[in-house]
This record gives structure tokens, C-alpha cells and sequence, in this order.
């Protein structure tokens, strides 16, 4: 048991005395998976919204598509994505591999199926009145649609955090894209799979305390959303 | 006294089967005519079809003396109709009752915000910030008709307003929408089955069954 709380001690030095070892993985993680939301979210939410929005022949075989993909392995993803990457890879000349936007386009990848599957659901969930009220209140076609975008926010922003929950916390995308490179490509998550190894148990503890505290966050910020969307 | 709404053979169907069946009426600026029949009568569709939500399925719907196309927001702008169960956007009421005006592209609308407000009944200072969920039901409905009645509309719809509202909310509906036609000459058609506030609002009453008009269906007043 002393390791263990040796390890929190230390992890609260390491966090606090500013480490740049510490500090390195999580700006790694900060920065792809800042880059992997925002794609996610540019691409997701008007693909969920036309999905949730628009009837079509197939719409149920998309929405079954998207819901499987929402299980989909993050060691498949960065199987496929290394595959894209790698020199002799279709997308090899783009030199993405072990760099933190490659990882960011298997994150963008992961996150993806939740926004579009989440977004889909709150704009089908949304009140069947909301459509006649702003017709009747004189919007456009235009106006209509923005409105029921600002109506569905609140599940927009659920489903952008559930995102964000997962991507933070995969560890096979940026182990097999990234390459777990030191003050580079190292995440907290691989960071904390490595020192582990190694028997390092203070980094490990202290990268593990911020996913924790980033967890925490996401989730009292994710259950306020449910409450005010419930309403 | 120029004819506002004028409807020529008017007839909707769904599925096949013919709903409605209006042969003419007319109306005029400031008028409040009143529809009164069972559910499934046809009243709700009527409205509809005044408001432009949907086409009708034959005949001819003319608004200010125009032929009323589908897809004419402009014209479909100087009607607006309250459903028997609003939808509050979620937002402020503030919000919820600039918001036809801010489509309209209009600017400083807090003061006519307030007004519309005050029309209900509805202390602006209190209510103007509240939220859509902290409302009971009979302040919902006055702020979904504050916000139609903010739009000072040509012509003013109105189903059931006073549904499963107590005759104080009622009787605030029924002193908001007299003020309204007072101060902006807006006619208005009322479906309701309240029948003693349907009097006391109404310049004239149609009653309506299986899509048709009971009473005689011609023109109103002075209106050929």
C-alpha cells in the first residue's frame, strides 16, 4: 500500500512543481484532442442534424451503421488509420504518422459516430410544435433551421462532452498512431500505459488525477445539461 | 371597409378523405369572428390553412387581396396563429416574445417587448427574465399570445386559448386580445369551446361540424 500513496504524494509534487515531463503529456493530450473535437463537432453535428432532421429511404440502415460504430475499437481505428498513414499508406505523403494531428484524425474518427448518433437523437427528440411555432411566428426555412439547432444545444453539448470523454481517455489510437514519442506524441493515457510498465508509479498517478479531474468536470457539467434538456 | 381574408371553395383533405369544406367567408380589419364546434370539426384545420402551415387541397385563400402562395413568407408574416398547446422556445420569456420580431429583422425591441407583456397582464420586470420552465401553465399560454401579439399582426389566430386555463387567465386573455383589436384594428378567427368567453369576445359566431359550416357560411359584415 506505501507505493500506492507514494505515488499520490509524488504525482501531487509532479503536478504542482510545474514537471515538464508531466506538463508535456498533457498538452499533448489537450492539443489532439482540441483538434480531434472541433473536427468532430464541424463534420458531426450537421451530419446528425440531416439525420435527425430529413426522412430518407435508408435512413434506419445509416442510424444502425452509426450506432455500431459507436462500439468501434480504438485499436481498430488506429489499425485503420496507421494503415492510411504509414509511408507506403494511400495517405502516407501526407507525413501525418506519429505527429499530433495523426492522432487527431483518429480521435476525429472515435468521436465522430457519438456526435452524429447523439445529435440525430436530440433533433428527432425535439417537439413536433417547434417546426409550426416558428412557421408561425414568421421565420424563414433558413431561421427554422438555425432555431431548432439552438433548441437541440443542450443535447449537442451532452453529446460533444461524451465525445470529448472518450477521446480523452483512448489510449490505442495514440499508442498506434502517435507513437507514445517523449515531448511529442505522449498522451496522459500512454504516458500512464508506459510509466506503469516501468513501475513508475508517480506520473502515472499524477496524468491519472487530471483524467480524473477531467471526468469529474465532464460529468457534473454533463448531468446540469441533462437536467436543463429535460426541462 | 376592406376585406382582409377572403376564402373561395376552400376544401382539405388527408389521406383521401375530405376534412374540410368551406364554400366562402371573408373577413374584415378588426373583426373577431368565433368557431365554434365538436372535436374534429374541422377548426383546427381552418386555422391552419389561414396561416399558410399548410396548402389547401382546392380552392382559393386570398390575404389583403392576394392570392396566397406557399412559399410567401411575407404574406404568411402578417398572419400568426396561437396553438391550443404553445411551444416555448428554451429561452427567456423575453426571448420568447422578441424573437417573431427579431426574424423580422426589427431592432431596440425591449420596448415593445414590454408592452406586449404588460398587454397579458405579465409584469415585464418580473417575467421578462424568467426562464420557459419556471412558468405555470396559464402564464405560458399569455406569453406565447404576448408573443404574437408583440408582431401586431393583420390577422390573429387563436385555438382554444383558454383551454385548461382558470377564468382569470381566461378572462386576462380575453382583455389582451379586445386591446389588441382596439389598438391595431387586427381581425382575428377564435376556435373555442368555451362558449360564454367565445360570446364575449366574438363579433359573430360560425359553428362548424364534420368539416363544414353549420351557420350560414357568407361573408361578414358589409363584406361581398
Amino acid at each position: 500500500m506505501d507505493y500506492i500513496l507514494h505515488g499520490f504524494l509524488q504525482g501531487f509534487v509532479l503536478l504542482f512543481s510545474g514537471n515538464d515531463e508531466t506538463y508535456s503529456a498533457i498538452w499533448a493530450t489537450v492539443y489532439a484532442s482540441s483538434l480531434s473535437m472541433t473536427a468532430s463537432l464541424l463534420i458531426g453535428v450537421p451530419l446528425g442534424f440531416l439525420l435527425g432532421y430529413h426522412e430518407f429511404r435508408g435512413k434506419k440502415v445509416v442510424r444502425t451503421l452509426v450506432d455500431t460504430l459507436l462500439s468501434f475499437p480504438t485499436v481498430v481505428i488506429g489499425l485503420m488509420v496507421y494503415a492510411l498513414l504509414t509511408r507506403n499508406g494511400p495517405l502516407g505523403a501526407t507525413g501525418l504518422l506519429f505527429t499530433v494531428p495523426g492522432m487527431a484524425l483518429g480521435q476525429a474518427i472515435l468521436g465522430l459516430p457519438i456526435i452524429v448518433a447523439m445529435t440525430a437523437n436530440a433533433v428527432e427528440t425535439l417537439d413536433k410544435r417547434l417546426p409550426q411555432t416558428l412557421l408561425t411566428l414568421g421565420a424563414d426555412p433558413r431561421q427554422v433551421l438555425w432555431a431548432t439547432v439552438t433548441e437541440a444545444r443542450f443535447a449537442i453539448i451532452l453529446a460533444a462532452m461524451a465525445a470529448y470523454g472518450r477521446i480523452v481517455s483512448e489510449v490505442g489510437i495514440s499508442m498506434m498512431v502517435g507513437g507514445n514519442i517523449k515531448w511529442h506524441t505522449r498522451t496522459i493515457t500512454t504516458a500512464i500505459a508506459l510509466e506503469t510498465g516501468k513501475g513508475e508509479f508517480a506520473l502515472g498517478i499524477a496524468l491519472g488525477m487530471v483524467l480524473l479531474a477531467v471526468a469529474l468536470t465532464v460529468n457534473i457539467v454533463a448531468s446540469g445539461l441533462k437536467r436543463r434538456a429535460r426541462q | 371597409m376592406s376585406e382582409i381574408l377572403r376564402l373561395d371553395n376552400i376544401s382539405q383533405s388527408y389521406s383521401g378523405r375530405n376534412v374540410l369544406d368551406v364554400p366562402g367567408l371573408a373577413l374584415a380589419p378588426g373583426q373577431i369572428l368565433g368557431l365554434a364546434g365538436p372535436n374534429g370539426s374541422g377548426k383546427s384545420t381552418l386555422l391552419r390553412l389561414i396561416a399558410q402551415l399548410e396548402p389547401p387541397a382546392a380552392g382559393k385563400l386570398q390575404f389583403l387581396g392576394r392570392t396566397v402562395d406557399e412559399a410567401d413568407t411575407e404574406s404568411r408574416r402578417q398572419v400568426t396563429l396561437l396553438t391550443q398547446e404553445p411551444y416555448l422556445l428554451k429561452r427567456t420569456v423575453f426571448a420568447n416574445v422578441a424573437y417573431g420580431l427579431k426574424v423580422r429583422g426589427e431592432r431596440d425591441v425591449r420596448p415593445r417587448v414590454r408592452e406586449a407583456l404588460a398587454l397579458v397582464g405579465l409584469d415585464p420586470n418580473v417575467f421578462a427574465p424568467r426562464l420557459w420552465f419556471e412558468l405555470s401553465g396559464g402564464e405560458t399560454q399569455r406569453v406565447a399570445l404576448a408573443a404574437r401579439l408583440v408582431l401586431r399582426p393583420r390577422l390573429l389566430l387563436l385555438d382554444e386559448p383558454t383551454a385548461s386555463l382558470d377564468s382569470e387567465s381566461a378572462a386576462l386573455i380575453r382583455d389582451a386580445v379586445l386591446a389588441a383589436r382596439d389598438r391595431d384594428a387586427t381581425a382575428m378567427v377564435i376556435a373555442s369551446h368555451d362558449m360564454p368567453w367565445l360570446n364575449g369576445v366574438s363579433d359573430r359566431i360560425l359553428h362548424m361540424d364534420h368539416g363544414r359550416m353549420v351557420d350560414n357560411p357568407q361573408p361578414l359584415g358589409g363584406v361581398s
